[in-house]
């Protein structure tokens, strides 16, 4: 009987924070479908795609992981003010983010070419990525850490909360950003 | 679903990046394959653009699964109430939420699809979509349990908290898997 009960309550506690996950991640799908049209213009677009979400959740996951011990421990007070620490965190999630945009941008490129694989010009990939990244960044950071805050004052252990909001907030502005930015490059490149 | 850059410790600008920039890098270099496998798959999504909408969640929801999975194992063996025994029942425990989970959200992820499908027109029909996601999900599932299994316990004997760098690199492995197995296991159903 033990085992039955341990088994429900794993389930029901993890359940809905999936739901929410597929339901971005189903939204994101959308936009991914019609980008589709775009690969003809940018090959190597696709190539990008999975690169650029998982990359949304491992920098944003790892800025909520120590927002979040920060809070544990005392160092970060559950608001948006001018800590050193707070801020020092989020300058470094930019560069991270913004720097791994355009590495992302560089490899695709450079593995595609190293392949032998058409490609689009070397500045396409890269602005494609950058402008994304410089744009998901604003967002991510302050939903991520608005949700945190808000959140933990509420009395939810924030803990539990950073997994799916990154993954969710990063499959949904990640990938609508990604769309825009390549709508930007086409009209000026 | 990352939860940690290797220093916590630090709060310094400088040396978050620093401590963390060269894993990105690791990172994007596997999660690339999965990306060109996306790319040759180009010609298989056009003609069934339904499946692109489900590329997303089939690559990020094995991670997750893994993520969850090492995170209740991680507490565990912090908390010492674990062995590694293959007879441990919590173990068996887990192990079993985490499969009920993966077959409650791709079932609910090809009845999402289809229900795009009808306002998008696809000729894909449920039960097709049931079959690709379930075979494919519940695969990437499986997976997810053995590597967060072993990368878990292997990094807990070799006295390194997974939080810092195993969970990350499992679960961009896993995402990569799940790329290759859906449109491996789509293109078999389809007959591409």
């Amino acid at each position: 009987m033990e085992f039955r009960s341990e088994f429900w309550s794993i389930y029901r506690e993890t359940l809905p924070i999936l739901v929410v996950a597929l339901g971005g991640g189903l939204f994101a799908g959308l936009v991914l479908e019609g980008m589709l049209e775009s690969v003809e213009r940018f090959p190597g677009l696709l190539v990008m795609v999975p690169v650029f979400l998982a990359t949304r959740g491992n920098v944003y996951g790892a800025l909520g992981g120590r927002i979040s011990s920060g809070l544990h421990q005392g160092l970060l007070s559950p608001r948006f003010e001018w800590n050193d620490r707070l801020v020092n965190a989020v300058v470094a999630s930019f560069i991270n983010g913004i720097g791994i945009s355009i590495v992302i941008g560089v490899i695709s490129w450079g593995a595609l070419t190293l392949l032998g694989r058409p490609s689009a010009a070397l500045a396409e990939l890269v602005g494609i990525m950058f402008i994304a990244g410089l744009l998901t960044s604003f967002v991510m950071i302050g939903g991520l850490l608005g949700l945190i805050f808000t959140g933990y004052k509420l009395g939810y252990d924030p803990d539990n909360l950073v997994g799916p909001i990154v993954t969710t907030l990063g499959d949904i502005f990640g990938m609508a950003f990604l769309f825009l930015s390549v709508a930007i490059i086409e009209v000026i490149l | 679903m990352v939860t940690s850059s290797g220093s916590l410790g630090s709060w310094e600008t400088k040396s978050i990046v620093t401590n963390m920039f060269p894993l990105l890098i690791v990172l994007c270099i596997i999660v690339l394959w999965a990306g060109i496998t996306l790319e040759d798959a180009e010609a298989l999504l056009e003609t069934y653009g339904l499946l692109a909408v489900m590329v997303p969640t089939m690559v990020d929801m094995g991670g997750n699964l893994g993520a969850i999975l090492s995170a209740r194992l991680s507490t565990r063996l912090h908390l010492g109430t674990t062995e590694f025994d293959p007879r441990d029942r919590e173990l068996w425990t887990n192990i079993g939420a985490v499969l009920a989970l993966a077959a409650t959200i791709f079932t609910t992820l090809a009845v999402g699809a289809w229900a795009i499908g009808q306002l998008i027109g696809s000729v894909l029909t449920l039960s097709t979509l049931l079959i690709i996601s379930l075979t494919s999900g519940m695969a990437v599932a499986v997976i997810a349990i053995v590597f967060s299994i072993l990368a878990t316990y292997g990094s807990y004997k070799l006295g390194i908290d997974p939080d810092d760098t195993t969970i990350p690199i499992v679960t961009n492995v896993v995402d990569v898997c799940g790329m290759v197995i859906f449109i491996g296991v789509s293109s078999l159903v389809l007959g591409f």
